[in-house]
């Protein structure tokens, strides 16, 4: 596209040499619809003049159902003032389309957009609109869709380079792994490992690869709730992940994320939790046991008592326990979380023993 | 002693933290700590005004007791945010050399302070605030709701947001966030709450519910969910909004045949396949996710109960659609020590909105595990095809013979089906609350609230107030000084607690000739201060109830509901 052409769209800004709308001649056309505040308006905004300005004559263009360039460049104003402006946004998507513009252009324009509105909502919505229009052009090149799942994943990495967990990204990250088929591509589960790495307590990561790994539709049970156990899960794969994330738990051993993507695997392949009782045990040593009267502190002395090095290993060993009709040392590791090792959820722990009283 | 209870963070002189993790320190807590179990009744400290020094809970003024050192960004602003946080907990004014504190080392609610921060947020807002353009009914909401809390009479109001809200309506019905702006269901939402807030025919009549009914039915997706605005993202949010639409304005549930869900279905209307969609919303972790497949947070776990506290009596609705053992389980991982907040998601920062978003839940929970037993229409597996979660989730867990937290594992992991199981055990009641309420009063009031002369509740400390927390901080302090049991079938309203103001119009009982389909919505939530644990603040500190679905208080509900149930439904149609 020409560079002219792209400033008629993109960055070309609008307004006179005042920066008035009013006074640029290519607005001379439109009537701006001014609005007023009624009387005694609650919360009522004092907006700067350029701002009131530009939504004024958002208000005409709109009312006309205009598409052009023009109202392109206006919304481009009014959404780097106002990047929360839903009205606009859906407005600008209408433009992009009737004028059937480049998708990737907009996509460009829209990165630098995101970068500078980390916490914006509308603009993932904006960007999804934009990938639903073009993957159609795409869908039947493999080549398209993987450079296009490249550079989106590019973007998504620098947006997430910024902020780890943003939840609009990682939402979007999840639509585009559907909606681009991304399941089995080695870059993706590359990009999350990496991710995990960095920070092995970043549970959107975490989230993710459930999600890449348990609902990949080549073997997923269509519909299979994300609690349940699903046939159609392959046991290496249950394997390869249970592998995976006790390598994980080992280096921070109170860290949730791990614990709750263990369990999920657990159940998703439908595997007795107590075939995991010798790693969860690693992390709850002498359960119950005092610290005898001779023995000396220190660490590792003999005669020292219980030590939890983890709150949620000492959580699933009190399920394990269950599972295996040792009831009383499952309440037992559930007294202990609710005494000591967890006080701040000790209702959760008491509910968790009366569970244990109705279910034998 | 066998059980500490729940109240096991027995009261104790405050003492200096110990440093962390040398064995030494270790060895020492575990000798605190066996001296606390020997403590076997909940000692009530609130006469022991003589006292010079505070009394704290060491489980609020220390780290918690298991600690690791495998440094990442995540435990690093963790640890950084539970030592701020320490320094407004520990009861010492060195913070803030003017906030009053009781004996339990609390600050009182700085009423006054936040009422004005409140006024202010309704009045003329300077020009910084246009970001908030497409946003102004939350503010309206915000600060009118907070307000209500506090105890004011918002009815001053009524005129300006009359003509406020008639200038955000469109023809085509809805509101959006500001005159000629689309309509949303946020927004939407957000106004007709604050209708109801300030009360009064006038103020519902500013609806015009034959169009809302159309465009709510614009909005309405083949999957189940809505749209929040046309052309706008399908998520929980908007079906939670469009449910307390519905429901508050007594719309025909009718589906229209312009609405892109219509299918010719005589019996699909605008809440058929609400729950479906809030149910695969449901995450492996047990917390709820804004659309489906993503991570679960807070703000949507609230959503999701409050459409399936809509569709139904919570002790069917939520155990038939959402794996329950997993829910609370997540949900009673989002209170920290020694903050005593919530957090939004696992391995996130405390914040002091998660005390309505998450705090919210559990008066939903509580009436689910607490409710009337489910009937047997409601039966998992009764034939109505991969509804819910069948054959291995919470209503498994909640219906089958070995109805514990462990039996989502045991019987997927042999793979058999809810349906064939007998009623054997169920989860038990919740009698004595699923969350640590003093550890959540504790964070509000000392962390929450902005003690300068500003006013207004904030995120935590060293964030600014603004009308979003003051709203959703006091909801969680509102849930936490109060209980709530839901009855399982209508009947005459109860005395609300005693802050619960009554004037004529939040007083109307419910037409006798409710045809509303949606009868347990008649169901009388009745709410008293909470009064079993310790209980840390002043009475004059108390906030009133809001409804645990509609976020405004039981007399509003019923007000408004009363108001367009007389005028009899389908009447817009």
């Amino acid at each position: 596209m020409a560079a002219e052409l792209k400033k008629e769209l993109y960055g070309g800004g609008v307004g006179g040499e005042d920066g008035k709308l009013s006074t640029d001649p290519e607005w001379a056309d439109v009537e701006p619809v001014v609005l007023q505040e009624p009387e005694g308006a609650l919360a009522a905004i004092a907006y700067p003049d350029d701002y009131a300005e530009a939504m004024a004559y958002l208000r005409a263009v709109m009312q006309a159902k205009e598409h052009s360039p023009r109202c392109l460049r206006l919304t481009e104003h009014i959404i780097e003032m106002n990047p929360a402006h839903y009205t606009v946004w859906l407005y600008r998507a209408a433009n992009v389309f009737a004028l059937n513009l480049p998708i990737l252009d907009e996509i460009t324009w829209l990165n630098e957009v995101a970068l500078q509105n980390l916490k914006n909502y509308q603009i993932w919505h904006h960007r999804h609109l934009l990938v639903e229009n073009y993957h159609p052009l795409i869908a039947s090149d493999p080549a398209a869709i993987s450079a296009f799942a490249a550079s989106e994943r590019a973007f998504i990495a620098q947006m997430l380079s910024e902020d780890t967990k943003n939840y609009h990204v990682w939402s979007y990250r999840s639509y585009v792994v559907s909606k681009l088929g991304l399941f089995d591509d080695a870059d993706e589960l590359a990009a999350i490992e990496g991710l995990i790495d960095k920070d092995v307590r970043n549970n959107s990561a975490w989230s993710h690869r459930f999600f890449l790994v348990f609902s990949n539709p080549a073997y997923a049970t269509p519909g299979a709730a994300a609690t349940a156990y699903d046939a159609g899960v392959p046991a290496e794969v249950v394997d390869r992940e249970i592998e995976y994330v006790t390598g994980k738990i080992r280096l921070a051993p109170q860290n949730q994320s791990g614990w709750n993507y263990l369990r999920g695997v657990m159940v998703k392949g439908g595997r007795k939790l107590a075939s995991v009782e010798g790693f969860v045990s690693e992390f709850v040593i002498r359960l119950g046991e005092e610290r005898s009267e001779g023995g000396k502190e220190g660490e590792g002395e003999e005669g020292e008592g219980e030590d939890v090095l983890s709150t949620h290993a000492l959580d699933l060993l009190a399920e394990i326990y269950a599972e295996k009709g040792e009831k009383e040392k499952a309440d037992l590791s559930l007294r202990r979380l609710g005494q000591k090792w967890d006080r701040i959820r000790v209702g959760y722990w008491e509910w968790r023993r009366k569970c244990l009283e109705v279910g034998a | 002693m066998a059980a500490a209870g729940p109240r096991t963070s027995t009261p104790q002189r405050r003492r200096p933290a110990p440093a962390i993790s040398s064995p030494s320190s270790k060895i020492r807590e575990i000798e605190e700590d066996e001296g606390e179990e020997e403590t076997d009744k909940v000692v009530d400290f609130s006469h022991a005004r003589t006292m010079a020094e505070p009394v704290i809970p060491d489980l609020f003024t220390q780290l918690p007791p298991v600690r690791e050192g495998y440094l990442t960004d995540t435990l690093d602003v963790q640890l950084e945010t539970a030592r701020e946080c320490m320094k407004f907990l520990d009861g010492l004014n060195t913070r803030e050399p003017l906030v009053t504190r009781n004996e339990h080392g609390v600050p009182k609610l700085a009423r006054d302070r936040h009422v004005r921060f409140l006024h202010m947020a309704l009045g003329n807002l300077p020009g910084g605030f246009l970001v908030a353009d497409a946003s102004r009914p939350w503010f309206l909401y915000w600060s009118l709701s907070a307000l209500v809390m506090l105890g004011q009479d918002v009815t001053s109001y009524r005129d300006g947001l009359i003509v406020t809200a008639r200038s955000m309506q469109n023809d085509t019905g809805g509101f959006g966030g500001g005159g000629r702006q689309l309509s949303h269901l946020a927004t939407t939402y957000a106004v007709v709450l604050s209708l109801a807030l300030v009360g009064g025919g006038e103020a519902y009549d500013v609806i015009d519910r034959k169009a809302m009914w159309k465009w709510l039915n614009s909005l309405k997706q083949p999957d189940g969910g809505f749209q929040v605005c046309l052309g706008g993202e399908e998520d929980i949010r908007g079906a939670y909004c469009a449910s307390v639409i519905i429901t508050l304005l007594r719309l025909p549930l009718d589906l229209s045949p312009e609405s892109p869900a219509y299918t010719g279905d005589s019996n699909a209307n605008l809440f058929t396949g609400v729950a479906d969609y809030v149910s695969r919303c449901q995450t492996f972790e047990g917390g709820i996710s804004g659309q489906p497949n993503v991570e679960a947070h807070g703000a949507y776990a609230f959503c999701a109960l409050g459409c399936l506290a809509i569709l139904d009596h919570p002790s069917r609705s939520i155990p038939r659609y959402l794996d329950v053992p997993r829910l609370v389980s997540w949900l009673s991982s989002r209170q920290y020590a020694p903050e005593g907040g919530f957090s939004g998601r696992t391995n996130k920062l405390v914040d002091g909105c998660y005390s309505h978003w998450v705090g919210g839940c559990f008066p939903l929970i509580e009436a689910c595990l607490n409710g009337n037993p489910p009937s047997d229409r409601h039966r998992p597996g009764d034939g109505d095809g991969g509804v819910g979660r069948v054959g291995g989730g919470g209503a498994l867990a909640a219906d089958g013979p070995a109805a514990t937290a462990t039996t989502t594992t045991t019987a997927t992991a042999t793979a058999t089906t809810a349906s064939s199981s007998g009623r054997g055990g169920r989860l038990p009641p919740a009698e004595d609350g699923l969350f640590h309420r003093e550890g959540l009063i504790r964070y509000i009031l000392c962390c929450c609230q902005d003690t300068t002369k500003r006013g207004g509740l904030r995120d935590k400390p060293g964030k600014g107030s603004d009308a979003y927390h003051s709203c959703y901080v006091l909801s969680g302090l509102s849930s936490a000084q109060h209980q709530w049991e839901l009855d399982d079938e209508p009947r005459p309203p109860l005395a609300e607690s005693p802050a619960e103001t009554k004037d004529a119009e939040t007083s109307k009982i419910p037409s006798d000739q409710d045809i509303d389909p949606e009868a347990h919505l008649e169901a009388v939530w009745a709410v008293l201060p909470y009064l079993d644990g310790p209980r840390v603040f002043d009475n004059d500190d108390c906030v009133r109830p809001i409804h645990p679905i509609y976020a405004i208080p039981q007399g509003s509900v019923r007000a408004i509901r009363a108001y367009f149930g007389e005028k009899g439904q389908g009447v817009v149609l």
